[in-house]
Order: C-alpha cells, then sequence, then structure tokens
C-alpha cells in the first residue's frame, strides 16, 4: 500500500505559470481625490524597469452598491474617474474588468477620517556630528491624533525640498517616508525618522486592514527576506489579479515640520 | 575490589576464570633466566615451564632470536620485553590461550589451527565445559543474573542468554538484568554473547540457580571480525531485526566513520534508512518525513531540547559519555510519548568501577577529554568534558553557518549576520558527570547531569574620535548570542525480587537561547549622565520538572507487563524586547502533564511476539486527557525471516518553532500548544516490513503510512519602515495536517573485512496549511529518493571507510515574476509572484565522505587510542541549501546558499587503559 502511495504521489508537482499574466492593480481610493486605477503587467525577473507596462485599453468599472461607473483611461494603463463625491465614508466599492480570460475583481471600504491630529513642533534640529549607530535614540516631536476605534494608520512624510542634505550614509532614492502607525494614536519623530534634512509634509491616513497585510506581507521588507525557505506571496485583496484596492481618508489638516541640522 | 571478588565468587565456574587465572600467572611468577634462542623455543620453554598454554605460528616465530636475561621479572614483563623487540602483540583469549600475534588479524586464523592441533594431537583442549556433576535435580526452575564487562564493571545492555539445545532466550535490560523462565534442567549451559565482547558459558547445577549469575565478559580483540554466533550483530550500526524501526547505536565504534571533527552519535544515524542525511544544518533526526522537533531526544531519562552545536552541525552528546543509543523510527512502544514521529534514547556510560581510566580525543575542531574512577567499592564516576576551538575548521563551519554564504551576485550579495565584522569569539562546550552508587544487589542509584552550551560574543567597546564622543561615554556595541540545554536526573533502580523491577527518575531540563544585539552608554548631557541601551533582547528558556517511574514484571516466559507513570511540569517564557522598552512578544506559559502507561509483551510460542499498549496523558493546557493506544508484533517465518508491523496514536504537546531572521540568523524557540492558535498534535503509524538474516548479511525492507494533525508553523515576521525605526512584529500561526509515506530497504554485511550497508528510501511527505492552499504541498523535508552506501574495510590495525549519499533534491520555492506599485509616499513597493510553495526542486544533493583510522593497541592487544583522517565532501560538490532572492537595480538576483564543500580533519585519541 504504501509503494502504491509514494507512486501514485510521485509525479511532478507543477507550478502554475498562468500566475505571471495576471494585472497588478495600483488604486487608492481616497474621498477629496480623484478616483484613479492603475494597471500593470507583471515583470520578468531580470527585467530593471521600475514598473510592469501599462495594460490599456479595458473597460475599468467602479460600484458603490448602487451606482456603476466606468473609468476613462487618462493615460495610458490609467483609469480615472472624475466626479470627486463619488468616495463616501463607509461605503463600499467594488472594481470589475475583464483582462484577457480572467474576471478580474476587487472591493473596499472607505474608513473613518482621522481627528485630532497634532503635532508638538515645527521645527526640530538634529546633530550632524553625534549620529553613530551608537547614538541614543533621542525623541524629537510628537505627533498625536484620536483612535477611540483602533483604527489602522500611516503617516506620510513628504519631502518638499529635495535631496541635497543627507542624514546619514544611506541616501535613498525615495526621500519621502511612510510610517506605519497600525492601530496607535500617537508617532515620535526620532532622527531615525528621516533620510534627509528637508522640509516635510505630513498626512495623516486612517486605512483598511487589507493595506496593512499588504505592507507587512511582502518578504522583501520582512527581516526574514525573500530566500526559498521563506518565500511567499504579498497578500493581494485582488480577485484573479495582484496589487491593492483600498480605500483609505487622511485628516482634514495637513501638518509640516523642518528638520534642521545642528 | 569487593565487587570483583564478589563477581567472582557467584560465577566461579565461568569460563573467564580461565582468563584471570593466566593473567594471575603472568603477573605473579617471576623468572631468573637467560635466553639465546629463538621466540618459539622461549614460548615453549615457557609453556612447559608454567602450564601456559601458547598459541603461535612456530615458522614465523623461528626467525626472530631471542637474546636476554631476565632477572627477576614477570612473566608478563617478559611476555611485554619480547614482543615490543619483535613489533609483536600476544593476547590472552578467554579460555586463558595467549595468542602471539604478528598482526591483529592473526587471531582467527591461529585459533583455528589451535583447534586443528588440538584435536589432531587428541589433546583435551584446554578450556571445556565440565561434565554435569550430578544427574538433575530442579526441573522447570527460573534463574535471574546479570551481565558485566569484566573490566570496567558497567552493565551490558543488550546482551543475549542462550539455554543451548532450547528455543529459551533472554536479552539483558538496560541494567545488564535478565531472567528466563522454566529452564528444564539443571544441568543445562547457558550461553552468554554480546557484540565486541568474547562469549562467555555457564554449566548450572543444584547451587548455581540459587543466586543470581552474574556473567562477566572480557572485551574481544576486534569487534569486526567476530564470527561466532548466528544473528549476532557487530557492526557500528545494528538493527533490530525482531523489531519495526529500531537501530541501535554503540559509540565505541563511531571512529571507524568518517567525522567532521566529532564522532557523532546523531550524525551516525543519518546513514541508515528512513532518516535523512542531508541536512547538514541540523544534526536533528528528520525521521520517516517527521521534522527534529517531533523527535522526543532523552538522555539518561532526561528530555532534551537543543541537540545541536554550532547551527545543527555537530549533535550536542559527547560519544565518551555515551553507552549506547537507540533510535525508535515510528510506531513505537507506550513507554514513550509526547512527539509525534520518533524517539532517541540515550543511555550515559558507567563509570569503570575497577580501575581508573582517562583519554583524549583531539580534532581541529575540538578537544575531548574524560575520566572515570571508582570512588570506593561501591561508587564511581565519570566525567567528560569538550570545548571546541577556534582553529580554522572552526571559522570555516562558523562562516558556513553563520555569516555571508552569498557568493555575491551582480551588485553585490547582502552581507549577512557578522560579514562586515572579523570572526567573532565564538565557542561551544559541554560537560557530563554521572556518579553511580550500588548500595547493594538489588539497589542502584545514578545521578546524571548534562550541560552544553553554544556562545558567539562579538561584544566591543566602541571607540569615537573625541569630537564625537564629548557628550557618549562607555560606549559599547553589545553582540551576544547563548542557547543550550541543560539537564540533570537522579534515576533509582530496584529489582524488587527475580521477577519484577523499576526505575525511578527525578528529571530536570532547562533550555535557553538567549540574543543581545544592544548598543549600551553614558550620554551626558548639561552635565547630567543618562545611561542608555538601545536595540534588541530575545530570551527563551523552558524549564522542564519531572518525576516517572517504569517498572518491568517479568510474569512468566510468555508474558510481561511494563507499566508505570509520569508527571512533569513545564514552563516556557519568550520575550523580545527593543530599546529596554516596548515588548514586542511576551509570552509566559506553564503547564503540568500526567499520566500512565501499561504494555504487555506476549509470547505465546517462540514464533510470535504481540505487544499491545495504552499510554494516557493528561494536559492541563487544555484541560483534556489523551488516550494513545500502542500495537506492535513479530513472527518468526523461519530461521532466516522475520515478519514484524507496528501501529499506534501519538501526541505531542509542546512544539518548536522558528522566526526567521536572514540577517542574524533564524531563532528557535518552544511553545506550549493551547486551546486556541496551537492545536495539540496527533499522528497515527501503521508500519510493516520483513528481514531476512543470516550469518552475513542482512536485509531489512519496512513500509511506514503516517497521517498527522494538529500542525503549527508559528513565524514571527518584523517590519520595520524606517532604518533602526519602531518595528511591526507579526505573529503568524498556521495550522495544517500532514501525511507521509515510505519504503526503506536496508542491505548490511555484518562480517569479515569488508562490512557495511546500502539503504535506499523512497518516500513521501506532504503538508496541508491553509495559507498554502487547499491541497497537499511537498513538506519542507520531503525527499523522494534517497540512496546510501556505507563500506568498510579493515586490514589489521587500519579502518578505511566510504560513505556516499545521494538523495533528489528538496523542494524549494521559487519566484515567477516581479510586480512594482508606487505607494502614498511615492515610493515604491515591488513584490514577488510565486508559482507555489515548495513546487520546485533543488539539484540532487551529493556527496562522498572518506575515512581511514590507524588502531593504537599496546603490546598486549587491548586497543587504547586511534589515529585518524576523514575528507567531507572529497570531490567538493557544492550542494545547494536554499536560494536567496534580491532585488538588485529591479531586476530579481538568485544567489545559491551553499552546504560546505571539502572539508578535511585529523583525530586523534587516546585512552590510558
Amino acid at each position: 500500500m504504501a509503494i502504491l502511495t509514494v507512486l501514485a504521489s510521485c509525479k511532478k508537482q507543477n507550478i502554475d505559470t498562468s500566475l505571471v499574466n495576471l494585472p497588478v492593480v495600483e488604486a487608492y481610493l481616497i474621498p477629496g481625490q480623484l478616483v484613479t486605477v492603475k494597471l500593470y503587467k507583471q515583470k520578468q525577473l531580470t527585467d530593471t524597469a521600475t514598473y510592469g507596462s501599462p495594460i490599456t485599453g479595458q473597460q475599468v468599472y467602479i460600484s458603490d452598491g448602487s451606482k456603476n461607473v466606468l473609468l476613462t483611461e487618462s493615460s495610458s494603463g490609467t483609469y480615472t474617474y472624475n466626479d470627486q463625491s463619488f468616495l463616501v465614508t463607509g461605503k463600499t466599492y467594488t472594481l470589475q474588468f475583464n483582462y484577457l480570460s480572467y474576471a478580474v475583481s476587487a472591493q473596499t471600504v472607505i474608513p473613518s477620517k482621522p481627528t485630532n491630529f497634532a503635532l508638538n513642533d515645527t521645527s526640530i534640529y538634529i546633530s550632524t556630528s553625534s549620529r553613530t549607530a551608537a547614538s541614543p535614540i533621542d525623541t524629537f516631536a510628537n505627533l498625536t491624533w484620536s483612535n477611540p476605534g483602533l483604527l489602522n494608520h500611516i503617516i506620510v512624510f513628504k519631502n518638499l525640498t529635495g535631496k541635497n542634505l543627507p542624514l546619514g550614509n544611506f541616501s535613498p532614492t525615495n526621500s519621502s517616508v511612510q510610517i506605519n502607525a497600525n492601530q496607535t494614536a500617537a508617532y515620535y519623530i526620532t532622527e531615525n525618522t528621516f533620510h534627509y534634512y528637508a522640509y516635510y509634509k505630513i498626512t495623516l491616513y486612517t486605512v483598511n486592514q487589507e493595506y496593512i497585510n499588504f505592507l507587512t506581507s511582502n518578504t522583501n521588507s520582512t527581516s526574514s527576506g525573500s530566500t526559498s525557505q521563506t518565500l511567499t506571496n504579498t497578500f493581494t485583496n485582488i480577485v484573479n489579479g495582484y496589487g491593492i484596492f483600498t480605500g483609505m481618508q487622511a485628516a482634514d489638516n495637513i501638518l509640516y515640520i523642518n528638520v534642521h541640522p545642528s | 575490589m569487593k565487587k570483583l571478588i564478589l563477581v567472582l565468587a557467584i560465577s566461579c565456574f565461568s569460563q573467564w576464570v580461565t582468563a584471570q587465572q593466566t593473567q594471575k600467572i603472568l603477573k605473579k611468577t617471576t623468572i631468573n633466566k637467560l635466553f639465546t634462542c629463538s621466540l618459539d623455543k622461549l614460548l615453549d620453554t615457557l609453556s612447559m615451564d608454567y602450564k601456559l598454554k601458547i598459541a603461535f605460528e612456530p615458522d614465523s616465530m623461528q626467525k626472530f632470536d631471542v637474546v636476554e636475561h631476565f632477572f627477576n621479572e614477570s612473566l608478563k614483563e617478559v611476555f611485554d620485553a619480547v614482543c615490543r623487540k619483535n613489533q609483536l602483540h600476544y593476547w590472552v583469549d578467554a579460555d586463558g590461550t595467549i595468542y602471539i600475534l604478528q598482526n591483529a588479524d592473526d587471531l582467527e586464523r591461529l585459533k583455528k589451527l589451535n583447534q586443528i592441533k588440538n584435536l589432531a594431537s587428541g589433546a583435551n583442549q584446554f578450556f571445556k565445559l565440565e561434565k554435569p556433576k550430578d544427574p538433575p535435580k530442579h526441573f522447570l526452575f527460573t534463574i535471574s543474573g546479570q551481565v558485566l564487562d569484566q573490566n570496567t564493571g558497567g552493565a551490558l545492555p543488550s546482551a543475549t542468554i542462550r539455554v543451548r539445545n532450547t528455543t529459551l532466550a533472554a536479552t539483558t535490560s538496560n541494567d545488564g538484568n535478565f531472567i528466563i523462565f522454566n529452564i528444564p534442567a539443571d544441568t543445562c549451559v547457558l550461553e552468554v554473547s554480546y557484540s565486541g565482547y568474547q562469549s562467555d558459558y555457564l554449566r548450572l547445577d543444584a547451587e548455581k540457580i540459587k543466586n543470581p549469575i552474574v556473567f562477566g565478559l572480557l572485551p574481544a580483540l576486534n569487534s569486526l571480525n567476530e564470527v561466532t554466533i548466528a544473528g549476532k550483530k557487530s557492526g557500528v550500526m545494528n538493527t533490530d531485526t525482531k523489531k519495526i524501526g529500531v537501530l541501535q547505536l554503540t559509540p565505541a565504534d563511531l571512529d571507524k566513520l568518517p567525522s567532521l571533527g566529532e564522532k557523532d552519535v546523531m550524525r551516525a544515524f543519518q546513514l541508515m534508512p528512513g532518516v535523512s542525511g542531508t541536512n547538514e544544518s541540523s544534526s536533528g533526526a528528520y525521521v520517516r518525513g517527521g521534522t527534529p522537533d517531533q523527535n522526543l531526544v532523552v538522555f539518561d531519562g532526561f528530555t532534551v531540547y537543543q541537540v545541536d552545536h554550532m547551527y545543527g552541525f555537530f549533535s550536542a552528546f559527547n560519544s565518551n559519555a555515551v553507552k549506547d543509543v537507540l533510535l525508535y523510527k515510528g510506531g513505537f512502544s507506550s513507554v514513550y510519548g509526547g512527539r509525534l514521529s520518533s524517539v532517541t534514547e540515550i543511555n550515559g556510560k558507567d563509570a569503570n568501577r575497577n580501575e581508573t581510566n582517562f583519554g583524549v580525543d583531539l580534532s581541529l575542531l575540538s578537544v575531548n577529554v574524560f575520566g572515570e574512577t571508582p570512588i570506593n567499592d561501591k561508587s564511581s564516576v565519570l566525567v567528560a568534558f569538550r570545548r571546541s576551538y577556534q582553529g580554522p575548521l572552526y571559522n570555516k563551519i562558523f562562516k558556513q553557518f553563520n555569516t555571508s554564504t552569498v557568493s555575491s551576485g551582480p551588485g553585490g550579495g547582502r552581507g549577512r549576520g557578522f560579514g562586515m565584522q572579523t570572526t567573532p569569539a565564538s565557542h561551544f562546550y559541554d560537560a557530563d558527570i554521572r556518579y553511580s552508587y550500588h548500595p547493594d544487589v538489588n539497589n542502584s542509584f545514578t545521578w546524571s547531569f548534562y550541560s552544553g552550551t553554544d556562545k558567539t560574543d562579538n561584544s566591543r567597546d566602541l571607540n569615537l574620535p573625541a569630537f564625537i564622543s564629548s557628550n557618549l561615554s562607555n560606549m559599547k556595541i553589545i553582540d551576544y548570542t547563548k542557547y543550550g540545554n541543560l539537564g540533570s536526573s537522579i534515576k533509582w533502580f530496584r529489582q524488587w525480587n527475580k521477577q519484577l523491577h523499576s526505575n525511578t527518575y527525578v528529571t530536570y531540563s532547562s533550555y535557553f537561547n538567549d540574543r543581545n544585539r544592544s548598543n549600551t552608554g553614558t550620554s551626558t548631557t548639561n552635565n547630567v549622565a543618562t545611561n542608555f541601551s538601545t536595540g534588541t533582547v530575545e530570551n527563551n528558556d523552558l524549564k522542564d520538572v519531572g518525576v516517572k517511574s517504569e517498572w518491568e514484571w517479568e510474569m512468566s516466559n510468555k508474558f510481561k507487563l511494563l507499566f508505570g507513570g509520569f508527571g512533569t511540569y513545564e514552563k516556557i517564557n519568550y520575550e523580545y524586547i527593543q530599546n529596554d522598552t516596548s515588548t514586542l512578544v511576551s509570552q509566559h506559559n506553564q503547564t503540568f502533564l500526567g499520566g500512565g502507561y501499561a504494555e504487555l509483551e506476549i509470547d505465546p510460542n517462540h514464533k510470535l511476539h504481540l505487544q499491545p499498549g495504552l499510554r494516557s496523558t493528561w494536559f492541563q493546557a487544555t484541560g483534556k486527557e489523551y488516550l494513545e493506544p500502542r500495537f506492535s508484533a513479530s513472527y518468526v517465518l523461519s530461521d532466516h525471516y522475520t515478519l514484524k508491523a507496528a501501529t499506534g496514536q501519538f501526541y505531542q504537546f509542546i512544539n518548536e518553532v522558528t522566526r526567521e531572521d536572514v540577517l542574524n540568523g533564524n531563532r528557535n524557540f518552544w511553545v506550549i500548544s493551547n486551546n486556541s492558535n496551537i492545536p495539540v498534535g496527533m499522528s497515527r503509524h501503521y508500519m510493516g516490513g520483513i528481514s531476512y538474516e543470516n550469518d552475513q548479511v542482512l536485509v531489512d525492507v519496512e513500509g511506514y503510512y503516517k497521517t498527522l494533525d494538529g500542525l503549527t508553523q508559528y513565524s514571527i515576521d518584523q517590519t520595520s519602515s524606517v532604518r533602526n525605526g519602531p518595528v511591526t512584529v507579526n505573529q503568524n500561526f498556521y495550522n495544517g495536517s500532514g501525511r507521509a509515506d515510505g519504503v526503506e530497504v536496508l542491505i548490511q554485511k555484518k562480517m569479515g573485512r569488508y562490512t557495511g550497508w546500502i539503504s535506499y528510501t523512497l518516500a513521501n511527505a506532504q503538508n496541508k496549511f491553509a495559507v498554502y492552499g487547499n491541497t497537499y504541498i511537498p513538506a519542507d523535508q520531503d525527499i523522494r529518493h534517497e540512496f546510501k552506501s556505507i563500506n568498510m574495510y579493515h586490514y589489521n590495525r587500519w579502518n578505511f571507510s566510504a560513505v556516499f549519499i545521494f538523495s533528489t533534491g528538496h523542494p524549494y520555492t521559487v519566484p515567477l515574476s516581479t510586480y512594482t506599485i508606487t505607494n502614498p509616499d511615492g515610493g515604491t513597493s515591488t513584490s514577488f509572484t510565486v508559482g507555489g510553495k515548495n513546487a520546485e526542486r533543488l539539484p540532487d544533493y551529493h556527496r562522498l565522505d572518506l575515512s581511514a583510522t590507524y588502531d593504537l593497541l599496546k603490546i598486549s592487544g587491548n586497543k587504547v587510542g586511534s589515529i585518524g583522517l576523514s575528507l567531507f565532501n572529497v570531490y567538493n560538490h557544492a550542494n545547494i541549501w536554499y536560494r536567496e532572492y534580491q532585488l538588485q537595480n529591479n531586476a530579481a538576483v538568485t544567489t545559491d546558499v551553499k552546504y560546505l564543500g571539502f572539508t578535511p580533519n585529523i583525530t586523534f585519541s587516546l585512552r590510558w587503559k
């Protein structure tokens, strides 16, 4: 019996190579902004382009349960809908389109708006000399907000100045910073928050769990890294596709912070 | 010495006495004589004068001339002197005959010649069993007794005692005890045999059967070439043809196999079928599709949680402190429980009860010393200590498994661990102490202590330029890893009467795994000094305190009852702390496990053996009782063929989990099952087999099928959005089930100059975890075909061996493509599209290891050590451990992380006696 079982299970397990044809969706539904859905193809492993080639000519629909709207392709692979009042807090939105032989769909909710977003300092000075790996981490300023419902949040620090003054040896191409604040109601700005001395615009978003899952399940960004032992698919909420289709909402007030060398 | 006299008094008719007498003559007789003759003449003279039986080849001995004046010298000194001068050895055999040997292998030939000579001359053989003194008086009675090593006084487990011309036989227990019922008459002859020892015989009489019979066996000259009793095993590794899935190993013979630095008891099992031999990063046992944490490792009664050193490359057990090791590959007895797959039982070595002995083993990796001595006539102690030193071999292995093993791809690989540093201070050590106390014949107490630790310390002071450090002082980088196991047990053996004995244990085991990577110092601002500490600290510790009592009641030749009870308290702490303040993970769990077992061994006739058993465990964490029925059976078809089978249900209440961390190395921890996210594991085994055995060859074929439920894969991922920034920890518990099946074939040549075996395993191990989909996928440890060929050739004092291992590849996960989207902050996020978990296979694994060992012999023929050369992975085959995928300039770069290439090693071992 054991022999039979072994023989029966001996056939090679086939990899589903058709997965490489699935489309990649990038859509952040933020009330007050244009509804934008970007569609990409996947890239070959050896491809050095940043993004996959755009998927054009699709009939992309978004429904809010009562209204099903067709998006227009404003530029190659970018599909938009111009009615800024379409996205409403608490409503569920469904994406649908047919790509190749796949019926692609996804669903998300617009989370409630963050409130009482505040910063206790607008200007901080970070020393240029004492920055070593062994330095104690100093807290320079605090960001706070209300979070009675324990919603997930992300904070985006948009660099408005440029990349002339790096803070350390590590100078990433992206000079802005995105922090996953999870379900907390505060974030302490430290010297490690930034990569560049600059003037930053701070936006706080409430986000859905699906986006946190997307952020944290990518093995390229976790300490476990991407090896043949740990490799898993990044979380996606797209049926017959990859990427993310998620609602988020920004706090009404935008804050600013100036990070100076001292 | 009293013990010796006691032994002597009890078995005074046993044949070793004759050897003893010869030794006595050699030591006590002094001679004053001048010899100027050929050696054969000298031997003849000594033989005549002192009534010694000396066997030699006259033709060869004629060539040696002796011109020597012995003045008040003992006969032993005479033999020592002439043999040393002529590069000969002499050997006193159990029957008292002194054999003069030119080569160690001459003994067998001389013995045969001696027999023929005796027959031809019509002379009585020197040793012959006495005729019964009286007609039989007692019938169908019971005898009990013990089998010991005559030199050390240590008990010999698994020795065979047969009643000549009957089917009655018994095997000694762990304590060397045996019992035989229904002996036909008190004139029968008992035969005792044990691997590596000379057989012994005893004629019973009315007096002898009144007391326990103690056999003291003498070591054989060379265990590899012993050919005496059919069915007797004398190899490095043995299988029990009567039982299913049992492997037995005697570490003393391990120097005949290639070794990488250490004689390794766990690695040796990996050469047998059903135990995977291709996991260089784990000396834990992957048995029949199981993982190492599903293998229960018991050392002198206590559980060992950390079974290896150096990232899995060496097992944690010092072979000098180990008497024997048993591996139950599945379907094991109800005496054992708490693991899903297999049991490794390690018995510590008894200290020499007769004389002091010490020894040393040296290799390019470690120093290993031991000493053993009797303290008084009732107690003895053995101490063994081993420590690695940071030579080139240590550093090579350390780097292979810890630092950057990544060959730099285009754009350069990512440095891992200490890759940026010089090799940090690192070592492992282990210590064993074993104290035995025998207050009387029926009681013995043994205290066993084991401690093993791996430590890597890369801590250093940070000297900053003055302009930076103006406000900082005492700056230190702490980079420290320490893990290991400390265990101890007290065992009380009690022989209640001839038929009933018990072993009662109090056990303690503690596992720890600590990591500290932080920066400390003092920061002075406005003349206020603040001490600070930043970084991460990870601690896991497990404590296990238990009591258990195991009883064996020999009811009759047909029935034997095993029963017992156990209670264990387990406590596990796991903390993962960042920057002194934020606790990322904090688990404090404790539980109690308690229960009992009963098992009946039934032998309705000498062909059939049935063994039903039941084990019950109450587990506090779930508040439930777990019943584990077990059953095994064997049937002797004919002299050579045996059928066997086993089945059973098995539970596991504690799991080893891994926190994956490519940057600093994976960390392993133990967690306790609960009612929610970590279920109690359950497995069912179905096993069957047939074996064929004759004097020369053993063929064993076994098949198995296992189901597994309640498997847990646990991982902690941490993400940090910014450099050194706050860490987000995700604890993932994936629950699933599994199944495994396979066929194992073993063909072993047991006797002769050339010994060895061929092992082939066809296996299949699959898991089903909802997180990877709803179908069964290959388990990480799944290997389809595994072929192993172990070859040993013995020539006089040389032992050569060649071990070849081939297996088809491990499954692995491969990316198909990548995709990138923009984040809200304008940065990008690139992911891999994964084809299927474990859907591809790594290339085949294969390697060849060679070794040559030269035995160091005393003039009197006793082995006192060896010198060996081992070559690991001789043809330097690049075996792939796993693959790493990195994004370089948006493209994915694949690099192979490899196992160890060609590595030579030299070993040296020496015993005082």
